[in-house]
């Protein structure tokens, strides 16, 4: 408990610094229901005709839901669940949707009903999906109606008794949402015939409202605590098979509050206006945008694709966005898109990055081009996400994550589990409010993350004498080049200031010599004019790093695998490499 | 013969072309296409210096009457169809180009239709009754404006209105196409049939040339493959449904039929050749796609 103590009065005097209150906020609420409830309610006071959440598709369709449709239909939803299906509190339900208006419908609909939400990418292939919905033991699946022709290979291998179909213009006025659903039925051809008994998500909203007025949606809800489980998010897609890490809604609650104390000072409650083009079934979007914006009475403009980038044209120009939540290759794609250039957000007050290391060449020119801060962040799925974040105010250290956010102790070990000297790196260890309560049916894995109370990110970093912590690497990432540590981030980093490199990323392949070596993986930037040569990148990284850091080899690539979320994959390289040098 | 109400309907629909042209487009498009011109300027080399050529060339070397030929040099005089962009989409092109060399083709069209108009009609020495009065197209074409500008207005005000506009105005570009097919072409069989094959030779050649000359006019001025194909397409695909309403709504009497002919049969055609170049200029995009790629992963591989 000392070296707690004394570590977390390091980063006090830095929330003073940045105008950030160091006390635990309080939650205010008991469940994630009454936030929901309670903001929509204030909101939709407030501001009858305000929205909170608008989904905007490329050619720049649209539909909206006020506070009080978000509140009401959602209610319906809970009702179906429990009235309709008889679904009982706890039961697990899985929610498998791009970001469009059912995805904060059905999902509050879930956690109203008492269920538990089972977050699901909707580009799982079907052994993802069965593996998924078997370990959390799902009873009702509420899926895209795009990928509905998995559902009767999936549906015959898991336990899932309903299934309810949305569309991606659903709540979308009639005139483009038929457009809409013309062209993907007869243009791009992506609604395949449903063969398996279903529900239409508009069919079950009328059948819930009728079922409404016998029990009110309330009841469900009203006896959860904030011990209860709320949400099993899945993550550990980058090492092997994935686990559900169990969130309650406390954890969910606090996280929501520690991340506004940290933006507080951009933050004017009814204000603001948020890009979500993050999927909200990841963690990040899921507390930060739909949760945390909710709160603050924000409107969420949600993009169903943000791939290709261009697709976010529409969104940027029509609405007046106050916020950007992003990772780094969402900024870099941006800061390379020239009607972006052309006109930044003009009322942006900041945008905040996380998911992945932001890279220091790409916040820079966030910061020249739109003229306001950028904040990274750091978290992770086990912690709801977020674990420290960099104030909005003042110019934090270079590649720094953050300070804790308040009422998070953070401590920094090596291998032997001693806390490491100041200065050095060791594996960061997150003990707070926000942490999970272990992994759903795993005690193996909960024994290797969470002890006593502290959960092991596998994250290697450096704190400052005044608690900025700053990322040397993924612990599993680190190169060992004739004994000593190369850490793939500094390289990227250094790599990443080159005009003529759009994206980077660098991994170890064996070495006969040396043990292992870099290699550097990169994307030529098609703007820049020149040809991007393997020399020009050898010479800057001999110009900015020592010897042993520079790549031995440069591979050009036209993408780099990535998750949904943009993060790049390096185990897929690292798999790659594997096989190269094993193959021959 | 064209009747009064045929003529209504087409300035009806060509209203609704319009006001989709108008809604695909922002003030800011504008702007942003301005900033790095070079693509448009050439893709307007190829529009107002490549075409009204090549129609004026093929009407002399085919020794056309003046009714034929001053039908072939209005078709070829003419803005950028809305249909391009269709077609530009299906090919993998540039869609954001196309868009753009569309809408300010037609908005230098109020100068530029008129006046390569008269220049091409006396050079080809087409005089009386066949003369398209230049006051005439200019007037026509800045009526259309105000749709284009309604377009623009109303996507500001309603993105939903706007990009729903905009699938309508691409759509009546086809549904124009149709009712050629169901309305004139029944009536004119028998002309049809009279019709020398240098006219059919012309309307088609009009077109496929067109976007031939275009891809290397666009080369050459040092554009790459996939904008070559961009502004291929758009020099090739002219606004036809505009010229026979401005032949309908200028000439009238016997002699409009014949002056409609080029016009007509373009408009037929170009449907079908182009789709035939779509499919051409989609695996071209893709073998380039292919071998960008290979060509990028050899030049850098391990020492």
């Amino acid at each position: 408990m000392d070296s707690t103590s004394s570590a977390q009065e390091r980063w006090l005097a830095a929330y003073r610094d940045a105008g950030v209150d160091p006390s635990l906020p309080e939650a205010g609420y008991r469940s994630l229901p009454e936030l929901v409830h309670a903001s929509c309610g204030r909101f939709a006071a407030l501001d009858p005709r305000a929205k909170a959440y608008t989904c905007v598709v490329a050619n720049g369709m649209n539909g909206s839901l006020g506070f009080a449709e978000v509140d009401a239909l959602s209610d319906a939803f809970a009702a179906y669940l429990r009235g309709v299906l008889g679904l009982q509190a706890g039961e697990r339900v899985a929610v498998q949707l791009p970001n469009s208006l059912s995805y904060p419908v059905v999902a509050f609909g879930v956690l109203k009903a008492g269920c538990v939400l089972v977050n699901t990418n909707p580009l799982y292939t079907t052994s993802e999906m069965v593996h998924q919905f078997r370990d959390a033991g799902v009873s009702a699946l509420v899926m895209i109606d795009m990928f509905a022709d998995k559902l009767p290979e999936v549906l015959g291998q898991t336990g899932i008794r309903h299934v309810v179909l949305a569309g991606v213009p659903e709540f979308f006025p009639a005139v483009p949402r038929t457009v809409i659903r013309g062209v993907q039925r007869f243009w791009n051809r992506v609604l395949p015939p449903v063969t398996v008994p279903h529900v239409r998500l508009q069919s079950a909203l009328a059948q819930g409202r009728q079922a409404l007025a016998g029990t009110p949606a309330r009841s469900y809800w009203e006896a959860l605590r904030s011990e209860d489980l709320a949400v099993l998010q899945y993550t550990g897609g980058t090492t092997g098979v994935s686990k559900g890490a169990m969130l309650t809604h406390g954890n969910l609650l606090v996280n929501v509050q520690q991340m506004l104390a940290m933006g507080a000072t951009h933050m004017a409650p009814g204000k603001e206006c948020v890009l979500t083009a993050l999927p909200l079934y990841h963690i990040f979007a899921f507390t930060v945008n739909l949760l945390g914006f909710l709160s603050l009475g924000a409107r969420n403009i949600l993009i169903p694709n943000p791939r290709p980038v261009q697709n976010l044209q529409r969104a940027v120009e029509n609405y007046p966005l106050t916020w950007i939540t992003g990772v780094n290759t969402l900024f870099n794609a941006l800061l390379n898109e020239e009607w972006f250039l052309a006109y930044p957000p003009r009322r942006l007050k900041a945008s905040i990055a996380g998911g992945a290391a932001l890279h220091s060449a790409v916040a820079q020119r966030w910061r020249e081009v739109t003229s306001t801060p950028i904040a990274e962040g750091y978290g992770l799925t086990e912690a709801a996400p977020v674990v420290s974040f960099n104030p909005l105010q003042g110019t934090p250290p270079l590649g720094s994550i953050g300070i804790p956010v308040p009422g998070t102790d953070v401590r920094l070990v090596d291998g032997s589990g001693a806390e490491v000297a100041d200065g050095e790196p060791g594996e960061i260890l997150v003990r707070g409010p926000q942490v999970m309560q272990g992994y759903w049916n795993n005690p193996a894995e909960t024994a290797l993350a969470l002890q006593d109370g502290w959960l092991s990110t596998g994250d290697v970093a450096v704190m400052s004498p005044n608690g900025f912590l700053r990322i040397v690497d993924r612990k599993k990432d680190l190169i060992l080049v004739s004994g000593f540590n190369v850490y793939p981030n500094e390289v990227e980093d250094a790599i990443a200031e080159l005009d003529a490199v759009l994206e980077v990323a660098v991994v170890g392949v064996p070495d006969n010599s040396s043990g292992e070596a870099v290699r550097a993986y990169v994307v030529a930037n098609p703007e820049y004019p020149g040809e991007l040569t393997h020399d020009m990148v050898l010479s800057h990284c001999r110009s900015r790093l020592a010897a042993y850091k520079v790549p031995r080899t440069v591979l050009v690539r036209t993408e780099l695998p990535k998750t949904p979320v943009g993060k790049v994959l390096r185990k897929d390289l690292k798999a790659e490499v594997k096989r190269e040098f094993s193959g021959d | 013969m064209v009747t009064e109400f045929e003529t209504k309907l087409l300035g009806f629909m060509m209203m609704i072309i319009m006001l989709g042209m108008g809604a695909s487009l922002t003030w800011r498009d504008f702007l942003i296409a301005l900033r790095k011109p070079k693509g448009v300027i050439v893709g307007l080399v190829c529009q107002y210096g490549l075409m009204p050529l090549l129609g004026f060339a093929l009407a002399m070397g085919l020794g056309f009457t003046p009714a034929l030929a001053v039908g072939l040099i209005l078709m070829a005089c003419m803005p950028g169809g809305t249909t391009s962009n269709i077609f530009s989409y299906f090919s993998k092109a540039v869609l954001a180009l196309s868009i753009m060399m569309t809408s300010i083709s037609t908005l230098v069209a109020l100068v530029m239709v008129p006046t390569l108009l008269e220049f091409y009609s006396s050079a080809a020495g087409i005089g009386g009754d066949f003369m398209i009065p230049a006051t005439n197209v200019a007037q026509i074409l800045l009526v259309l404006l105000v749709p284009t500008l309604i377009g623009m207005v109303l996507r500001k005000v309603s993105p939903n209105v706007g990009a729903t506009l905009e699938l309508l105005g691409g759509l009546m570009g086809i549904v124009v196409i149709l009712f050629l097919i169901v309305t004139w072409v029944p009536r004119n069989h028998a002309l049809l049939a009279d019709t020398p094959v240098a006219v059919y030779a012309a309307a088609i050649g009009l077109g496929l040339i067109g976007m031939a000359l275009g891809y290397g006019l666009a080369r050459l001025l040092r554009q790459d493959a996939n904008r070559s194909r961009t502004i291929a397409l758009e020099t090739g695909i002219q606004n036809g449904p505009l010229a026979i309403l401005i032949v309908t709504l200028s000439i009238t009497g016997p002699m409009q039929q014949d002056v409609l002919l080029i016009p007509v049969l373009y408009s037929l055609f170009i449907v079908v050749s182009s789709s035939f170049v779509t499919v051409f200029f989609r695996r071209m995009s893709e073998r380039d796609a292919l071998v960008r790629d290979q060509r990028k992963a050899g030049v850098l591989a391990p020492r």
